[in-house]
């Protein structure tokens, strides 16, 4: 049953990986909050892929993973609430931050620490398709595929991601 | 603008820079503007710790290699006498039979010889004769399959509650203990079972279960199965529950349920939590889930 498209194959099984493991990562820590975990589930995945491998064509095999991910995801933090852990994501060094005045720095590192603060209260669906958009510069349609949905959904999910998150930060 | 129920996804084609002209100047003198601006430069700051591939495919390979070294190196001095025995039997009594299996929530697509086509459910058995397929077109199934058959010679599903044929169409044959059901979806499909035999044409179905036979149409043209929706249509519930356990690899264990209750409706194949909600809230049995997810407990 060996074709050229298997996920059997060493090689192309690592090209895939490394082509999607770390979307896959950062989405599942999106959904579920908890980067951590995020990593062991990207690797439960993906050996559940190895051993399937005969059964999962290459083509087929994206959607596999991030089916087989989320419901792991899902599993695991059924009888929690989930409770996004911003500490797992970090501040970009801007290299002009050093031109700013102190005070200027302090607020700065105050709005921050609001902002990711009002992302970690987004709805998930929310926070997924904000994140996305913003950390991993994905487009609308690119994140539209990833959880098969139309680019208008996710146009509207990102404008309420907005509205909400300027609710929740207020005047600063 | 920005509140304006008529366009939802204002904000989204502003970071898009798709507003035009006239929109864009009228957002920058709305006092809000600036606050967007904020929220947008704050949130390009942010970044997601690193990630490692190499470290985290090796630790994968790692942990792939582990689970199978454990019986490699048991067998060891039995390996050569296991190999010769397995060959033996092969020749005996396997011939040249294709054999097909699915394991818990697998789906899998078999392309037959012929370029007719087989999809396998969850848990589902089937096995032909490759090498004499062209005089012979049988295949055995013990669970679930839809097939799409090639115009050509006689088409066989032998299932161990009875027998399709067809000559060329699109059919599902669903057999699982003693229920048997077929669906056909174009052409024209015999089905003999118990000695009886019957003609689908398509759109209709049949369903044999214990003494019981019923006949009834339908609008669907692929069973739901193939789009990751399981459903049901007046079945008892012995076979929803065992479908649940098939799909998602869970036990599900009953007190005194009545199994033969008939249940009608869907549950999704990729979605344990939404799949066991369904099917149990509208019973108005409460469940639950055990940590491992491995046990769904019923209460009465």
């Amino acid at each position: 049953m060996s074709n050229k498209n298997s996920t059997c194959d060493e090689k192309k099984f690592d090209r895939f990986f490394k082509s999607h493991a770390k979307l896959l990562r950062n989405y599942i820590y999106y959904k579920f909050g908890d980067l951590e975990q995020a990593e062991d589930i990207v690797q439960d995945a993906f050996i559940k892929l190895w051993n399937n491998c005969s059964k999962v064509s290459l083509d087929k095999a994206k959607s596999y993973v991030y089916t087989i991910a989320t419901n792991l995801g899902i599993s695991i933090t059924r009888h929690q609430k989930v409770k996004f852990k911003y500490q797992d994501y970090v501040i970009r060094h801007k290299t002009d931050i050093n031109n700013e005045s102190p005070e200027f720095i302090a607020l700065e590192k105050e709005y921050m620490q609001k902002l990711k603060n009002a992302i970690a209260d987004l709805p998930e669906r929310q926070r997924e398709v904000f994140l996305l958009s913003r950390i991993d510069k994905k487009t609308y349609k690119e994140i539209a595929e990833l959880s098969n949905v139309s680019v208008k959904a996710i146009e509207k999910l990102m404008h309420k991601a907005l509205l909400t998150l300027r609710k929740k930060i207020g005047n600063i | 603008m920005l509140d304006d129920k008529k366009d939802d996804i204002f904000l989204s084609r502003w970071i898009n820079g798709e507003l035009s002209k006239e929109e864009l100047s009228e957002f920058q003198s709305h006092p809000e503007y600036e606050h967007y601006v904020k929220i947008m430069a704050g949130a390009d700051a942010l970044d997601l710790k690193s990630y490692d591939v190499e470290k985290e495919l090796y630790a994968i390979k790692s942990k792939r290699s582990l689970k199978k070294s454990g019986p490699v190196i048991n067998l060891w001095p039995y390996f050569a006498a296991a190999a010769s025995i397995a060959i033996i039997l092969g020749l005996f009594f396997f011939g040249p039979n294709e054999s097909f299996s699915t394991d818990y929530g697998q789906k899998l697509i078999v392309a037959l010889p012929d370029g007719s086509e087989m999809t396998l459910n969850a848990k589902s058995i089937a096995s032909f004769d490759k090498s004499n397929w062209d005089n012979n077109r049988t295949i055995t199934l013990e669970g679930e399959a839809f097939f799409k058959v090639k115009k050509g010679s006689k088409f066989t599903v032998t299932t161990k509650n009875g027998e399709v044929s067809v000559l060329g169409t699109q059919f599902n044959v669903n057999s699982h203990h003693s229920l048997f059901e077929v669906n056909c979806f174009e052409g024209k499909v015999s089905v003999v079972n118990n000695k009886k035999k019957e003609i689908l044409t398509a759109g209709n179905a049949y369903r044999n279960l214990g003494k019981t036979y019923e006949k009834w149409t339908f609008n669907e043209s692929t069973p739901s199965w193939l789009t990751n929706t399981s459903s049901f249509r007046s079945i008892p519930i012995r076979y929803v529950l065992k479908e649940l356990e098939d799909q998602y690899n869970i036990k599900i264990v009953e007190k005194g349920l009545n199994l033969g209750y008939k249940y009608t409706g869907t549950f999704p194949n990729d979605n344990i939590e939404v799949a066991l909600q369904t099917v149990f809230s509208t019973l108005g049995i409460e469940y639950s889930l055990s940590q491992d997810g491995k046990t769904v407990v019923l209460e009465k």
